[in-house]
């Protein structure tokens, strides 16, 4: 199977602080994979790694088999980075938005049009679409950044915290996208807090603690291995 | 090219918001307001001007020689109220309840003391009931009268002594023609005159410059500031375009705003300005003749000169920006860049470059924000080696600015840098 990340020994460090201790992992084409661990555990830094904003201290981080330094023009065109406090261009509508970041992507107009339509389907912002950004909700806001990540089709989506701050209706219709989205061939990595989340999206997950890796697997090859209950149970167990 | 110009159109978007363009409009209008309110003044002094006077006039000589000098003011459109009252507090009463502003009090032996060459004076009494500026005008007409009249009298008084000869002669004897010399062209005028013309002339341009490059230092780093405050430069980095194009797009983006902002302004102000502007009587010519005014070659230089500070202006702001967490930070951290930009401009306004000391040419030299200011004021003396050094320099500065700025574009300094008054603050996760 087609390796979509692949993590060897990636170690960042910012001035005295070291974030990552040299974590490795992979990520196969077409699964959902979670990266879960506290605050300050080292999720948004690899998540940031991969998607090209941050610079690595030493190690490897490839997606689809392109370096993400080296290559970082050439991986910027198969991924979609959904970050976790991410905000729109307030003084933009909805649709103006959707359009901007379709234009980056769009060869001609027909494809221009198809990534729009498919925008506006994901974000259900009804006659809200042509109003200013900065009128939306939250709720409204997000909803509208997972459009705009999904609806290029990237061959990799990175999503920091998907359903942060959200309602539970709005959270598990955000989770039914990515689900849908994933069974389409997208490859999907996200970070969550919210176990269940994560025990209902992803086929495998990493529990990452202060810098480092501290187990990979399937949820249910994980609570088996741990005797727990749930990943909760897990991942207490595991950071103990 | 799709990448920079979508970029671009996001960020004119981005940047010229309702509540801009409101606040350009306001000030278009403020200044229009100011100004007609000034040319109303003006228009309404000119008016006073032509319009005759009142004067009530207390007459205690009644001699044939001062009444021939009330004809003479009422020739120069004085009206005259004689004032019939006998002590000078009825007469001061009834010029109030007249409502006339001024008492002109004439003495007892007034036309005795002139023909006797022993001069006299006269009193002038101003009624104040506040301070309008038509009373003024109207008190300056009455004195410029007075004085007439005084001129004519020791006229009088030379001629007879002088037998006939033209008083002229003998008050100035020595007469004062003038002119100036630039670069070997010789015009009739003064020095004076000249500062006087090129400080109107040279007015509109520095200001236009200040403005220009502030106004695109704003806007580039109030852009910094909202993609930082709105977490939007996250999603912008990871987008598949090259960071020249993110860059470019943003400063293309800031400085058509800027111009526009700028060009508004300056219409705005220009005609404020041009309510206080006097006219100079052949002024033009003066300066046309001494070839003091600016060529469409200057223009190009100035121009260039302009473009260049303009892209120093807006990679240093970039830099800068990339150290904010908010617009208000952004705005904060752009102060400094505000007085190296108006500090040459009011240097250059009160001082010329020739004359000042060398540790302040050095300070202009070195401040790229300088060069345009200097070109304004050296071009119309055909003064090129320094503007083109300038531009050379300019071209260096912004090059490596702009450098600079796609460097840090492509390391962690742009989403972790922060502001090195505050505390370094590392990436969550």
């Amino acid at each position: 199977m087609t390796k979509a990340i692949e993590i060897k020994n990636l170690l960042k460090d910012y001035d005295n602080f070291r974030a990552l201790k040299g974590i490795s992992f992979e990520v196969r084409e077409g699964e959902i994979f979670g990266l879960i661990g506290p605050n300050a555990a080292g999720k948004t830094t690899t998540l940031r790694i991969i998607a090209t904003l941050l610079q690595l201290t030493s190690g490897e981080v490839k997606v689809f088999n392109h370096d993400v330094i080296k290559e970082s023009e050439k991986v910027r065109e198969m991924i979609s980075y959904l970050p976790e406090e991410a905000g729109a261009y307030k003084n933009l509508s909805g649709r103006e938005y959707l359009e901007f970041i379709a234009q980056f992507y769009a060869e001609d107009k027909s494809k221009m049009e198809k990534i729009l339509n498919k925008g506006l389907e994901l974000a259900k912002l009804g006659e809200k679409v042509t109003d200013k950004v900065s009128t939306y909700s939250k709720g409204m806001t997000r909803r509208l950044l997972l459009a705009r990540a999904l609806m290029i089709e990237p061959k990799l989506a990175i999503l920091d915290e998907p359903t942060s701050g959200l309602d539970v209706i709005m959270s598990q219709e955000i989770r039914k996208i990515i689900k849908d989205f994933a069974q389409h061939g997208v490859t999907v990595l996200l970070s969550s807090h919210n176990m269940l989340e994560v025990e209902f999206l992803c086929d495998r997950i990493a529990l990452i603690n202060n810098g480092e890796i501290v187990e990979i697997g399937t949820p249910t090859q994980l609570e088996r291995e741990y005797n727990a209950k749930n990943i909760e149970e897990v991942f207490i167990k595991a950071i103990e | 090219m799709k990448n920079f110009l979508n970029i671009f159109k996001k960020e004119i978007k981005e940047l010229l918001t309702k509540e801009m363009i409101f606040s350009l409009v306001f000030m278009v209008m403020l200044f229009g307001l100011m100004g007609s309110f000034i040319n109303d003044a003006k228009e309404r002094t000119q008016e006073q001007l032509l319009e005759t006077t009142s004067l009530a006039v207390l007459n205690l000589d009644n001699s044939a020689y001062s009444k021939e000098v009330l004809n003479k003011l009422e020739e120069n459109k004085i009206e005259i109220v004689e004032i019939e009252e006998e002590s000078l507090e009825d007469a001061v009463k009834k010029t109030q309840k007249e409502g006339l502003m001024f008492l002109l009090v004439l003495p007892e032996n007034f036309e005795e003391s002139i023909k006797g060459m022993h001069g006299t004076e006269v009193e002038m009494y101003s009624m104040v009931k506040g301070f309008d500026a038509n009373e003024n005008t109207s008190f300056s007409h009455i004195s410029a009268v007075v004085n007439l009249i005084n001129q004519e009298i020791s006229n009088t008084y030379i001629e007879n002594a002088f037998g006939g000869q033209n008083p002229e002669n003998i008050i100035n004897p020595i007469k004062t023609k003038e002119f100036v010399v630039v670069n070997n062209k010789v015009a009739p005028g003064n020095l004076a005159t000249l500062k006087a013309l090129s400080m109107a002339n040279s007015m509109i341009i520095p200001i236009l410059l200040m403005m220009s490059i502030m106004y695109a230092g704003t806007m580039i780093i109030t852009s910094m500031g909202l993609e930082k405050e709105n977490k939007t430069l996250e999603t912008l980095l990871t987008l598949p375009v090259k960071r020249i194009s993110i860059i470019l797009g943003k400063m293309a983006g800031a400085a058509v705003v800027a111009l526009l902002m700028a060009v508004v302004y300056i219409i705005g102000f220009n005609y404020y300005m041009s309510s206080f502007s006097a006219s100079v009587v052949d002024g033009e010519n003066i300066m046309q003749t001494l070839g003091l005014t600016m060529t469409f070659f200057d223009y190009i230089l100035l121009g260039i000169s302009l473009f260049l500070t303009i892209l120093v202006a807006l990679s240093v702001c970039m830099i800068l920006g990339m150290f904010a967490q908010d617009v208000k930070s952004a705005q904060s951290m752009q102060f400094p860049i505000i007085l190296l930009i108006m500090i040459p401009y009011f240097i250059l306004m009160f001082q010329d470059l020739g004359t000042m000391s060398i540790g302040l040419k050095i300070f202009l030299y070195l401040n790229p924000f300088s060069h345009p200011f200097i070109a304004s004021k050296v071009l119309i003396f055909d003064n090129y080696s320094i503007v083109i050094a300038g531009i050379v320099y300019l071209a260096v500065f912004a090059a490596f600015m702009m450098y600079l700025s796609v460097k840090l574009f492509n390391t962690d300094k742009v989403l972790t840098a922060k502001s090195p008054f505050g505390k370094l603050k590392l990436s969550k996760g």
